[in-house]
């Protein structure tokens, strides 16, 4: 599945992880068709008994059911992305479609812990470099720092080249971001040559990346 | 006699599509999206029945079903969840939720649910008011 030799079991536990969120994401908007298709069925059986339809209500009703499966179809088309990346071990990746992706699917983490997660100002950012290990890594250093964030705060990532390879910023508006001491992170920023360190002049928290991975 | 419930999930539109087929049926019904909102409601409003999604953002179901039977403990509390695991029901009954359901749920089954929670609701107030009267009575030495 991934160059990571040294942890096959954290790259399942991550794709475990993501695929329970996604599921439970897929039960939800399963659960909203189900309601307003039975309402559409409440208001067809209030008809048969001659009480008029409220058609606001029932296109109301009706775009749920569209904007829910619009929702569902986001939320599959991410977890696909997901899957097809360990297609292969390493290739040619834009950076931003990785992060705009591993933000996506790490929104309700953040959500479930009254946070929010935001894309930052990036710049095109390729690399060569096996995409699922790219997001493992993010995922891991994402979940570590709302670890040590608050209700409320807005958790923003970036990503943009440098000279030797590539930087992702993390970073809260006015906070000093904690480094992880998560240790499956430390292992898997061992194992793709990444450091991560504190920016002390502006609090953010650098992963980099060197362009041999 | 209306049954009176307080619905509470974070999702709006499942909220908003749940809560009218529920008054489409007869019952009156209220809502709360945050965890915030629904410690508000239980403290403030009187219902017959709770149905609680076991994940909302903040506080877990778990938690808030905690919450609930600290305040009301004779409210009767049905769980909802995506992913009705044997642990997390069993978790649930013993912190004493009355019932346990997987979304998505069907109306007809969390209707008779409620109506339960209802009776069971008012035989827990009605043995009370028994047990005060035979209290007063007793140290009136009648």
């Amino acid at each position: 599945m991934s160059s990571n030799s040294s942890g096959p079991r954290e790259g399942l536990r991550f794709f475990g992880k993501v695929s329970a969120s996604v599921s439970h994401e897929i039960k939800n908007v399963f659960a909203v068709i189900n309601e307003a298709a039975g309402l559409i069925g409440d208001f067809t059986l209030m008809a048969e008994k001659g009480m008029p339809i409220d058609p606001e209500k029932l296109q109301r009703t009706a775009k749920s059911i569209q904007g829910q499966i619009q929702r569902g179809d986001t939320i599959i088309k991410n977890m696909n992305a997901l899957a097809h990346s360990t297609d292969e071990d390493a290739r040619e990746v834009e950076l931003t479609e990785i992060l705009t992706l591993i933000v996506a699917l790490s929104t309700r983490m953040a959500d479930m812990k009254q946070m929010s997660l935001e894309v930052g100002d990036c710049e095109p950012t390729a690399l060569h470099v096996s995409p699922f290990d790219v997001m493992q890594l993010l995922h891991g250093m994402i979940a570590a720092t709302l670890d040590t964030l608050s209700q409320g705060d807005v958790l923003t990532i970036a990503v943009k080249p440098e000279t030797d390879g590539v930087v992702f910023t993390l970073s809260v508006p006015g906070q000093t971001l904690e480094l992880t001491n998560d240790s499956a992170v430390a292992n898997m920023a061992q194992q793709m040559n990444a450091t991560v360190a504190n920016n002390k002049d502006n609090g953010f928290l650098e992963l980099r990346l060197g362009r041999t991975v | 006699m209306a049954v009176k419930v307080l619905l509470i999930d974070d999702e709006a539109e499942f909220l908003e599509n749940l809560s009218e087929r529920m008054r489409v049926r007869g019952m009156e019904v209220s809502t709360a999206q945050t965890s915030d909102n629904a410690v508000s409601a239980v403290e403030e409003g009187e219902y017959d029945a709770i149905v609680l999604d076991l994940q909302m953002p903040g506080m877990n179901g778990i938690e808030m079903l905690k919450v609930i039977k600290a305040r009301k403990p004779d409210m009767q509390v049905i769980l909802l969840t995506g992913q009705a695991t044997l642990e997390a029901g069993i978790e649930a009954m013993k912190l004493g939720a009355m019932d346990f359901m997987e979304k998505p749920a069907d109306i007809d089954a969390l209707t008779e649910k409620i109506k339960k929670a209802q009776a069971k609701k008012m035989l827990l107030v009605e043995e009370k008011t028994e047990k005060k009267v035979k209290d007063i009575l007793k140290k009136k030495g009648w």
